[in-house]
């Protein structure tokens, strides 16, 4: 049976380190553009943690979600790119073809999670963090649309090994860059397809939630918290 | 007043206009269309990213040589290496290739690998003992890439599934018994590998390649 990939964040445990940023950028080979030029809105963050600051101080309590792209199955950025760049894959991923790309930007426009970044310029690396880039993921150029692709250089590589050696994946060892580097485990990626996987069954928790849930994009990645309704008392 | 009239332009005869139209074209997609080169080095327009054609062609020039398919098919090896009398002995590509059943990469011998068999076989040929010297000084041999895609292709390729999926080495290699150093046997366009990948009942999704 084809595959599923979802993920769900525990936000209850994410504690803000921004590990996963950090991870992301290092395995995607993933540009900054300076302070200048992201005070412009231009910087690029495939996944981001979002702040949010409840309560007046000195009783304030922050928020932390981790923000990526949600590999939505009825995605708004597919179906107004015009070139099919942007395109949902045999395993349900969102996928990004970087050569169809003619940098319209309309899919960044359709995104409601702002989560697609433009490449306003060619990625140039300070010494020697050129030696450092991860020679399985594609350098995007300028005018290329880019985005979260779940780490589908590992996917893949993942696969090749697994039909190698006769056998299919197993759960939890396959991780996204951003996953494998959460120091309290708050992102779980998986199969939603398998029902036993860990990924599956807490998309199923009635912790869970959908960012942006009304928009009706059914976004694979499922953000678990506690719910008001569960401790009235604490809210 | 009279100033000397000048030749009006419908006298220019039109193949001069249609080159013209050409180049300028050329020179202005160059400038304004730039998806560029992902090295920092390359060298800069006056917008600030270097000038380049499309995602897939750094240049225009390179764009028409594609598009007429007219890439030298030879490449210059720092050594004269004949495929012929090795596969003709009796040696099979993965004794120098040896990554080729386990990894993306096929890999290209350095001088040690050839001085398994060349520490006592034909030792007295002048390119042997040329071999023999070079290890003997620690250089080694800079292969150059006989098939290669452009980082802008965004392709990538893994050898070991095809070898386990009984692709033959010639299939995409051209047969290398009748090749001294390596040509560029096949032309490896996408439609190349789609249509082997509908052949064998391989997966077609773009990110099967494109990533
Ligand atoms: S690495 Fe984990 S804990 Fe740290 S910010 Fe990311 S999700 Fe939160």
């Amino acid at each position: 049976m084809a595959y599923r990939w979802g993920m769900a964040v525990d936000l209850d445990k994410c504690t803000g380190c921004e590990a996963c940023v950090t991870a992301c950028h290092a395995e995607n080979n993933i540009p900054t553009v300076g302070s200048q030029q992201a005070a412009r809105g231009r910087a690029m963050h495939w996944i981001r943690v979002e702040r949010y600051y409840e309560g007046n101080f000195p009783d304030v309590r922050v928020k932390f979600r981790p923000v990526l792209c949600q590999q939505c199955d009825n995605a708004p950025c597919e179906a107004v790119c015009p070139t099919y760049a942007a395109h949902q894959n045999e395993d349900g991923l969102n996928a990004q073809v970087y050569n169809r790309c003619i940098g319209t930007r309309y899919c960044a426009n359709a995104c409601s999670y702002n989560v697609r970044f433009f490449n306003f310029f060619n990625p140039e690396w300070v010494k020697p963090l050129n030696l450092q880039l991860n020679p399985d993921v594609s350098i995007r150029e300028v005018g290329v649309m880019e985005k979260c692709t779940f780490c589908v250089q590992r996917i893949k590589a993942a696969k090749i090994t697994a039909k190698a050696e006769d056998r299919g994946l197993v759960d939890g060892v396959l991780q996204p860059a951003c996953a494998q580097a959460c120091p309290t485990t708050a992102l779980i990626f998986g199969d939603l397809n398998d029902p036993n996987s860990r990924v599956a069954r807490l998309s199923h928790s009635p912790r869970g939630s959908k960012l942006l849930e009304d928009l009706g994009a059914e976004p694979k990645i499922t953000y678990l918290d506690k719910q008001p309704w569960h401790e009235p008392d604490t809210y | 007043m009279a100033f000397p009239r000048r030749k009006a332009a419908g006298a220019w005869p039109y193949w001069a206009l249609a080159f013209l139209f050409v180049v300028t074209m050329a020179t202005a997609a160059c400038e304004f269309a730039s998806p560029g080169q992902p090295s920092g080095a390359a060298d800069r327009s006056r917008w600030g990213t270097p000038a380049v054609f499309t995602p897939a062609h750094a240049t225009a020039g390179d764009a028409i040589k594609s598009f007429f398919d007219s890439r030298p098919d030879t490449v210059a090896q720092p050594f004269d290496f004949s495929h012929q009398i090795h596969l003709s002995k009796g040696a099979v590509c993965t004794d120098c290739h040896t990554g080729v059943e386990q990894g993306p990469r096929a890999g290209l011998p350095n001088v040690n690998t050839c001085m398994i068999c060349h520490s006592q076989i034909a030792t007295d040929r002048p390119l042997i003992q040329q071999l023999t010297k070079m290890q003997e000084q620690g250089l080694d041999l800079n292969w150059n890439r006989v098939y290669d895609y452009q980082p802008q292709a965004h392709v990538r390729f893994n050898h070991a599934p095809h070898i386990r999926a009984k692709v033959a080495c010639s299939t995409c290699h051209g047969n290398q018994a009748e090749q001294t150093v390596a040509r560029r046997a096949v032309n490896m366009t996408m439609s190349f590998c789609v249509n082997c990948h509908k052949e064998k009942q391989a997966s077609n999704d773009c990110l099967t390649c494109h990533y």
